[in-house]
């Protein structure tokens, strides 16, 4: 639960990652370890279509293929290594907490899900590699690991600056106090102006926790300004945090079940689509 | 579990598609061929081909293996369709797919880690030998003119991807099919050709139900195939699996593949083909050509039976001595040589099991017995070997005229003759003690063993004092639940 694990994948977004890396590992005073996972690329062979088997067919061709995946799990290895060390670069010398690098082969979400006991936060781009230049697409891993984590996880997008306050959306039920309660104790956010924002949703009991949920905000310590926006939930929130210059979104992860998700769409994907401010899924 | 649909069906297109072409190609000589070995009409191992490699693809655990009619399953079935004809063969069909889906069920896959890599060796080899044999009749009581064209074929096959560029594009085993039936044609041989050898398909497989008494005799003549069948074909489907895991580097799911089996071998029976499984060779090929994912083997059974649909004038005039020498070529391909070579590095015991199973293999033509007799076989030794491990040592007598024995090592029914043979009775002592701390006891047998020894000593007027039983006879129940926890199996293993 203690280190601060960053996703290095070689894309666009890499120095805003390790920024944000850098800010939080600052802030929670904990270890950054540097993280870049080797793919497995599906190998194609020895790409003959001469279909006929000789003697030893089958040693030769495991020989053959085994020898191919040799050359390019090294390159990738390689290439992975100079990644790293350019990420642990950029933290500077002046930076106080351990910066560690880690390569490993496999899946980058199942490496972070066998990670997850010793992770206190997890930082990733906001695009993956294989979307090149289209930064409204969601790096094609984070859904999935936004599902299969339970580490809260900071989105970096295409530039980090440490935030001057942040923004929670907030809408009264469980999962939401979660999220407050991990506000408070995290101590990431500690001292950051909040916004805490509500949007009206015809249900009154919920609307009434807005104001318990600032009180207890405000109690822990932060400043506090507390708004209930009418309107479609997305529109709404992107519109507040344009007209009050918010820095940093936090939200809680998918508040519908699967199954409606599949139907509905969540909000938290949307938000993630459009964001274009860091944002920390809060577990 | 949608994303991994998308991986397995659309994650290598292009290649999955040119892969599954060459697989069809391939399949269409083998499915004729291994018809002709179980003796019904090549259009049974055609439409099971069909049938299997399209539901395969779909309900398979291997993606990338090529399930099809086989070998080694046509070598089961002979007798029963020699005697029974072909209705008994699709029932057989259905019971073997029914067996199957039980099996896997039952989580029976796992079983395949009792099967040494010996045996699945001599496997291998015995069904590479039997395809061979089969071929054998096409040779015998020829023309001259059938040696040539076989010769030639195998000339095409093996040399033909030597020519650079088209050489590594167009399959050499369809160069040889078309060039031999063009010559055949051509001069107007008098050779066999597979129209010779029974119906061919002209039309899709259609739903029939095997025509036979649903009696508890049918049963009776059926069951024994089905089992013979199940078995063969998921230990050649489970082999292959393993074969393509190693060649791609990722796993499969051994009771989905026999489930799979299952499945695909009940679709075959229901629509008049025979039964089948994974295929060596013909998965191999696939790897080979780039096909990696689901696509590949469905393609292979969509464009099989599309082609044979149309072109069926034209299969017809294939003559015998171009798909022999692809059979051939198949053998080689299937046959591992590396066994030959490592004969002599590898230990004794390990080559009595693998020439062992190929022996019994080839005399009863059963790929089943064979791998129980290697199974068997491989047991045996290895008990042998760990019966060994055990040693009684014996204390000099101390002052008060008292015998001490120190049991070391694994005491079961392999050992404990050993066992009782290493006290000495004769010795005239009034105590006897002995010390069990260092052994351990696995079955009954070791247990009636200490017994024996316990009574002998007392018939000789001794006191016997044992110690560490307790700790000693741990391992003998049968249920130890440590094997995850590597304290427990030290604390067991270490001596207590």
């Amino acid at each position: 639960m203690d280190t601060i694990f960053a996703c290095i994948d070689g894309s666009t977004v890499n120095n805003a990652v390790c920024d944000a890396a850098r800010w939080a590992s600052a802030r929670l005073a904990k270890p950054v370890t540097l993280l870049h996972t080797l793919e497995k690329q599906a190998q194609h062979g020895a790409d003959t279509l001469s279909g006929n088997i000789g003697l030893g067919a089958q040693s030769e061709l495991l020989e053959q293929m085994a020898q191919l995946d040799q050359e390019r799990a090294r390159l990738a290895m390689q290439y992975g290594k100079a990644l790293l060390e350019t990420a642990v670069a950029r933290f500077g010398d002046d930076h106080s907490e351990p910066v560690n690098s880690l390569l490993r082969h496999g899946d980058f979400v199942e490496t972070l899900v066998e990670l997850e006991s010793q992770a206190r936060l997890m930082v990733v781009g906001k695009v993956g590699l294989d979307h090149g230049g289209q930064f409204s697409a969601v790096g094609s891993h984070i859904e999935t690991l936004l599902r299969q984590v339970h580490t809260s996880v900071l989105i970096a997008n295409q530039l980090f600056q440490p935030p001057q306050n942040f923004m929670l959306a907030y809408d009264g039920r469980d999962t939401a106090d979660r999220s407050l309660a991990r506000i408070i104790d995290g101590g990431l956010l500690a001292g950051l102006p909040c916004h805490l924002v509500m949007v009206k949703s015809g249900d009154s009991a919920r609307e009434e926790k807005l104001q318990a949920a600032e009180h207890r905000l405000t109690e822990a310590g932060f400043e506090v300004t507390s708004a209930l926006l009418e309107g479609p939930i997305f529109e709404s929130l992107q519109s507040y945090q344009q007209a009050h210059e918010v820095s940093m979104l936090v939200m809680g992860a998918f508040a519908h079940s699967k199954v409606r998700q599949l139907f509905l769409g969540s909000n938290t994907i949307r938000m993630l689509e459009n964001a274009t401010l860091p944002l920390i899924v809060l577990r | 579990m949608l994303t991994t649909l998308k991986a397995e069906w659309f994650g290598n297109i292009r290649a999955d598609i040119l892969a599954g072409l060459v697989v069809a190609l391939a399949l269409i000589p083998e499915a004729i061929a291994f018809s002709i070995i179980a003796g019904v009409d090549p259009r049974v191992g055609l439409y099971a081909s069909f049938c299997i490699a399209v539901v395969i693809a779909f309900v398979g655990g291997r993606p990338g293996m090529i399930s099809a009619a086989t070998g080694a399953m046509a070598l089961v079935m002979v007798t029963l369709v020699k005697e029974h004809g072909l209705d008994y063969l699709l029932a057989a069909t259905l019971l073997t797919g029914v067996l199957q889906i039980i099996a896997g069920a039952l989580r029976l896959g796992e079983l395949m880690r009792f099967v040494s890599r010996s045996v699945v060796t001599g496997f291998v080899n015995a069904l590479a030998i039997l395809i061979f044999m089969a071929q054998l009749p096409e040779l015998t009581n020829v023309t001259w003119h059938v040696y040539a064209m076989t010769g030639a074929g195998l000339g095409i096959i093996y040399l033909f991807p030597r020519i650079p560029v088209i050489g590594r594009n167009i399959p050499s085993p369809l160069v040889c099919i078309i060039i031999m039936t063009a010559i055949s044609m051509l001069l107007g041989l008098d050779i066999r050709t597979v129209g010779d050898m029974g119906d061919l398909p002209d039309t899709l497989p259609v739903f029939l139900l095997p025509d036979i008494p649903l009696t508890l005799e049918t049963l009776w003549i059926i069951a024994p195939y089905s089992l013979g069948l199940a078995v063969v074909g998921l230990l050649e489907s489970l082999m292959t699996a393993t074969i393509v895991d190693d060649l791609t580097d990722t796993s499969s799911d051994r009771n989905r593949e026999c489930k799979g089996q299952g499945v695909a071998n009940v679709v075959a029976g229901l629509f008049g083909g025979m039964a089948g499984c994974a295929m060596i060779g013909q998965s191999i090929i696939n790897v080979k050509s780039g096909g990696r994912g689901r696509l590949s083997t469905f393609t292979a059974g969509a464009v099989l039976i599309v082609m044979v649909v149309f072109l069926d004038d034209w299969l017809r005039q294939i003559p015998m001595a171009a798909l022999v020498a692809v059979m051939i070529m198949v053998s080689i391909g299937t046959f591992s040589w590396a066994s030959i070579r490592d004969l002599r590095r590898n230990p004794l015991s390990s080559n009595i099991v693998m020439v062992v199973t190929v022996g019994v293999v080839v005399a009863t033509h059963n790929l089943a017995i064979g791998v129980f007799v290697g199974v068997l076989l491989a047991s045996l030794f290895f008990a042998h070997k760990i019966g060994r491990f055990m040693v009684v040592k014996v204390d000099e007598l101390d002052g008060e005229g008292c015998r001490r024995y120190r049991v070391v090592g694994q005491v079961f029914f392999a050992s404990s003759e050993q066992f009782v043979a290493a006290f000495d009775f004769r010795e005239a002592v009034e105590r006897v003690v002995i010390d069990l701390s260092q052994a351990h006891f696995w079955d009954l047998t070791s247990v009636a063993a200490l017994d024996k020894v316990v009574i002998k000593f007392r018939r000789e007027g001794a006191d016997v004092d044992i110690r560490g039983m307790n700790e000693a006879t741990e391992t003998v129940v049968d249920k130890f639940g440590i094997h995850n926890d590597p304290d427990e199996v030290e604390k067991l293993m270490g001596g207590h």
